[in-house]
């Protein structure tokens, strides 16, 4: 018992260690990226803006343009990582993330359509992308388990996959035959989009996304034990008292609403949901009480310092948030390949 | 009393019928071993009494209660069950995998309190796995694995325990002693213990009871002196064996057998 108390005090102590140095670095971040960009700004100038001492020009670049840009950024990158950690703990597959199953492909199609039908940013069309960016990606989810889910067998967390693949792969065709349809601005909207760009930075974007988070990511904590015992296999956990088949269900539902959301105003950014996970769970762990916040501040990071590097490499011009995140999350796949091979 | 009462099961995959109309009980507090050949059932039948596998008709009852009226989170405070080979995520500990047996009392963000933390130590010491509560599952001997599992059963506080081949690939010693753990918790701890076993000489030496299963009906079930007989075995294995009384445990054992031509 003495040795176990204190062991486990240990732990939880190396926990809270690494939760506060992601929290600096997030920090460190945001306040790198409030200087970042085509205006630079020195710490001084940050520091007289922040206390309300900018010029109009200054007021108009850190808090219209760059706030709510640094906010979504984070926001997205919390989503997407939690979205990819609830999956990888559904399908029992390191290798799964909303990107792969097509869910995200899902939301972007709706997006997409929507664009197509109605060209105008208005205050409405904010607020309805989310949802919408919701029925794109549900049906694809609800598609993907149906064509997953076999009678009495359940669901099969390698034909999860698979499906998902086969659908990312459907949709993205079908993105193809539409972009065909549009004019150049359209087409320029929707090439932007797939390579994840973050489109709306605004803080109407950051109101719209916001109400969401707040309430599936708590949800999404309170769910952590659960999501710790379906890890252990459908078989030992329905022993254990886990009603399998509707957990990962509504778990499912709660990684789709979670990833529709995000991908809504930020473009298509794949791989976070793969990384982050990852790198949390290196960092702390399989338990699901900890992983998650981990994965969420993982996440966060990773977007929002992806988000700077976009802003900057090439001035005066931009590359898609998602690109970056992808040459950083695309070499790291293949290593997680290869180190599970052998 | 009976621990468990299966009345008119029948089992399905898709179209094909697995078991159809078994009656079996199963008696309380004893160790009780079904045996039988390759397919014919024994594991569709443990898993459909640990509700595991959805059956197609009859019913299930867990200390004559009717095991569909009950949520499965109660049963899992009643009964615990092993499927065959489970395989931990990489890099769980021990002691956390044993928690997770304490699912069924926690809800949400609860954390383990102090009597959890006080089972999931007895279940370890039981299981003899105190010292290697820290180490990560997938570091142990096959052996070392399956107490572990055993432990996280016993963590549920049950009084029913059923597993599935527990000593699948396990060498001959690791078996008796895996064996020879579920034994001692049903001697002395007062288990219910059910398990799917390949090996009829260690479920004759090991077992109370026996229920041998041929084609997914119930051929013969008994003590294993009713069980290990050579008209029995004909039947359920199709095997021509020739049964003797072990000297040193006094139970029946096959010595050698033919295919029946």
């Amino acid at each position: 018992m003495g040795s176990t108390g204190r062991q486990q005090k240990k732990k939880n102590s190396k926990f809270i260690a690494v939760l506060l140095i992601l929290g600096i670095l997030l920090i460190l971040s945001i306040i790198f990226s409030m200087k970042s960009g085509y205006t630079h700004l020195t710490f001084h100038d940050l520091l007289r803006i922040l206390l309300g001492g900018g010029s109009d020009k200054e007021n108009l670049v850190l808090f219209t343009f760059r706030l709510p840009r640094i906010i979504i950024a984070m926001l997205v990158g919390a989503g997407l990582a939690l979205s990819g950690c609830i999956i990888q703990g559904i399908a029992r597959n390191a290798l799964a993330d909303p990107g792969l199953l097509g869910i995200n492909a899902g939301a972007g199609l709706m997006v997409v359509l929507f664009v197509l039908l109605f060209p105008t940013k208005t205050a409405l069309s904010v607020f309805t992308l989310p949802f919408l960016a919701l029925i794109g990606a549900g049906l694809a989810a609800v598609l993907i388990y149906l064509l997953a889910y076999k009678n009495l067998e359940g669901l099969s967390p390698l034909r999860l996959i698979l499906t998902g693949v086969g659908m990312q792969v459907g949709i993205s065709a079908a993105m193809i035959v539409l972009v065909i349809l549009l004019d150049e601005s359209q087409f320029n909207f929707v090439t932007v989009w797939q390579a994840g760009r973050i489109w709306g930075a605004s803080w109407k974007f950051v109101i719209a996304l916001l109400p969401w988070l707040l309430i599936l990511v708590p949800y999404v904590f309170f769910k952590a034990r659960v999501l710790d015992v379906l890890g252990v296999g459908e078989e030992v956990a329905w022993g254990l008292g886990v009603s399998v088949e509707r957990e990962r269900r509504i778990l499912l539902a709660a990684a789709v609403a979670l990833a529709a959301s995000c991908v809504a105003v930020s473009g298509n950014i794949s791989f976070v949901g793969l990384i982050a996970p990852h790198l949390a769970r290196r960092l702390v762990g399989p338990g699901h009480q900890i992983l998650l916040p981990c994965c969420a501040l993982t996440g966060a990071l990773l977007v929002s310092i992806s988000d700077i590097l976009a802003r900057t490499l090439v001035q005066p011009s931009e590359i898609p948030t998602g690109i970056v995140v992808a040459v950083v999350g695309a070499p790291y796949f293949l290593y997680l390949l290869a180190k599970s091979g052998r | 009393m009976n621990s468990i009462t299966t009345k008119n099961l029948a089992i399905a995959y898709d179209e094909s019928i697995v078991v159809e109309a078994l009656d079996m009980k199963i008696p309380y507090g004893k160790i009780t071993a079904i045996i039988g050949p390759n397919g014919c059932g024994k594991s569709s039948v443990l898993k459909a009494v640990g509700r595991i596998l959805r059956f197609k008709t009859g019913a299930v009852y867990l200390n004559e209660e009717d095991i569909t009226s009950l949520a499965t989170k109660e049963i899992a405070k009643k009964m615990a069950i092993l499927p065959q080979n489970p395989t931990a995520p990489h890099g769980v500990t021990v002691g956390e995998l044993v928690s997770y047996g304490r699912f069924p009392y926690q809800r949400g963000f609860s954390k383990l309190a102090l009597n959890d933390r006080k089972i999931i130590d007895w279940s370890l010491e039981v299981t003899k796995l105190s010292k290697l509560e820290h180490r990560f599952v997938d570091t142990l001997s096959g052996g070392q694995r399956q107490r572990v599992w055993i432990a996280m059963a016993l963590a549920q506080q049950t009084d029913l325990i059923l597993l599935d081949e527990p000593t699948t690939y396990l060498d001959l010693s690791h078996q008796l002693e895996v064996l020879e753990l579920l034994r001692d918790l049903n001697k002395k701890q007062g288990y219910t213990i059910v398990m799917v076993l390949h090996d009829l000489n260690l479920a004759a030496r090991f077992a109370d009871y026996m229920i041998a299963i041929r084609d997914g009906s119930l051929i013969c079930h008994g003590t294993p002196d009713e069980v290990m007989v050579p008209h029995a075995l004909k039947e359920v294995f199709q095997i021509d064996a020739q049964i003797i009384k072990e000297p040193r445990t006094g139970r029946p054992v096959c010595v050698t057998y033919d295919l029946v031509r």
